[in-house]
């Protein structure tokens, strides 16, 4: 019997308090829950596959000789994103492969790719010439430009890139060492430095084509706090 | 609005890429930056001619290496590097005797040096560490200690010969947490907090 009681006293509270929140107030706080949730996903930061930098320095500039035999500067690409990648044109594996997947990313960044730059910065100029460069190049991308000058040069270059590579001549080795066509090794991510010419990405090796253009793309459109 | 106001997550800046470089050890074997992949790296500069009142920045390192046991640093290794910038007498030899004379540990703490050029390369362009030789043969420097992350990145720089332990040590557990919390869902809340810059004060 009590329970009925209770029963029935719950009930009609319960049919109170729906008399006494209109069902249209009701549905418009869910709308705007509803709402509210979809801005917040909308919102969500996008975390980039590669490793985002937020230098506060612009990256060291260099002054190089490219493929096409021209003095290139990095500083010249503002406005578009450059990737660095330290490599040479007798390298066995590392280098064809990830020069094959930066081809892939171009492809997969459809009309944006015009604003992205790759340069090869060789770790071998005793042998790489422009020349080798430009040929070794154009069985990639055409777009793509080697680099090469004084081996001094290429070191303190890619030291600040993070890039270690067995430089003969620093070490203290002899021309004839150095004159050698010996296996180079070196370290193989990839830099990407952003149109205003601050690093800003760090692709470790491995990072698949469609990820690279992913981070890309969000780069180029700015949005790395907001998607919008 | 979370990470604004409430900072539920800290961690360190990615400040810039750490060198590259192939440098020789108090063995007389290459260490590169390769090798160092996946370790967290503490890196001092000094040369094994330092007396005072030249600044003993390894002391700080000999007190971090007997610390190190005591810290949850969740499996992450961490490596002490002592670059040594006296290209003509810091040889192999030498810094071996400067490695017994901080009781150093081989598999933690190791000591390089290498040719002037690759010095200068390293130490003033990658680093960032003013030093330069005097006429007696010593050197005036800028103390200073950089923390590199196993991806290779500047995390922190400690400009004092006498960095506060306890600072490098939350530091190092900072970058612990974020390593272990850089898969799935948590990696959005570390990348967020990067965004909005939410470094310890």
């Amino acid at each position: 019997m009590t329970h009925t009681t209770i029963d029935q006293t719950t009930a009609s509270t319960r049919s109170t308090s729906r008399r006494t929140i209109p069902w249209f107030t009701s549905s418009l706080v869910v709308f705007a829950a509803i709402i509210l949730l979809f801005v917040l996903w909308w919102l969500r930061p996008q975390p980039f596959h590669g490793m985002l930098l937020q230098s506060p320095e612009r990256a060291a500039d260099f002054t190089l000789t490219a493929s096409t035999g021209a003095p290139v500067r990095l500083s010249d690409l503002r406005g578009k994103i450059v990737l660095l990648f330290f490599g040479y044109t007798t390298c066995p594996d590392v280098c064809p492969l990830t020069l094959a997947e930066l081809k892939q990313m171009r492809q997969l960044m459809g009309d944006q790719a015009d604003q992205v730059q790759v340069l090869l910065l060789t770790v071998d100029p005793t042998h790489d010439t422009p020349e080798k460069l430009a040929h070794y190049l154009a069985a990639f991308d055409d777009t793509f430009v080697g680099l090469t000058g004084p081996v001094e040069t290429l070191s303190a270059v890619a030291t600040g890139f993070g890039v270690f590579f067995d430089d003969h001549v620093s070490a203290g080795h002899t021309a004839s060492h150095a004159a050698a066509i010996l296996p180079v090794e070196h370290t193989s991510t990839v830099v990407v430095v952003d149109a205003e010419g601050y690093t800003r990405l760090l692709f470790p090796p491995g990072m698949s084509p469609a990820d690279m253009a992913e981070d890309l793309k969000q780069l180029i459109s700015k949005n790395y706090l907001f998607k919008l | 609005m979370v990470f604004v106001f409430w900072r539920p997550i800290q961690v360190l800046p990615r400040i810039a890429l750490g060198p590259g470089f192939a440098l020789v050890d108090q063995d007389g074997a290459r260490l590169t930056n390769e090798d160092l992949r996946g370790h967290l790296v503490l890196y001092n500069f000094t040369y094994t001619g330092c007396q005072a009142p030249c600044p003993q920045t390894s002391l700080v390192m000999q007190a971090l290496q007997a610390r190190l046991e005591q810290l949850d640093l969740q499996g992450l290794p961490v490596t002490l590097i002592t670059i040594a910038f006296d290209p003509t007498r810091d040889t192999p030899e030498q810094l071996r005797a400067y490695a017994q004379r901080f009781a150093a540990k081989p598999d933690t703490w190791r000591f390089v040096s290498g040719t002037e050029t690759q010095l200068k390369n390293v130490i003033g362009g990658g680093f960032g560490v003013y030093y330069q030789p005097d006429t007696r043969g010593d050197f005036t420097f800028e103390p200073m200690f950089v923390l590199v992350d196993g991806t290779g990145i500047v995390r922190a720089r400690y400009r004092t010969a006498t960095p506060e332990l306890a600072i490098i040590e939350r530091d190092l557990g900072l970058i612990a947490t974020e390593a272990r919390n850089s898969t799935g869902a948590a990696r959005f809340a570390y990348e967020a907090a990067h965004l909005f810059l939410c470094y310890p004060a």
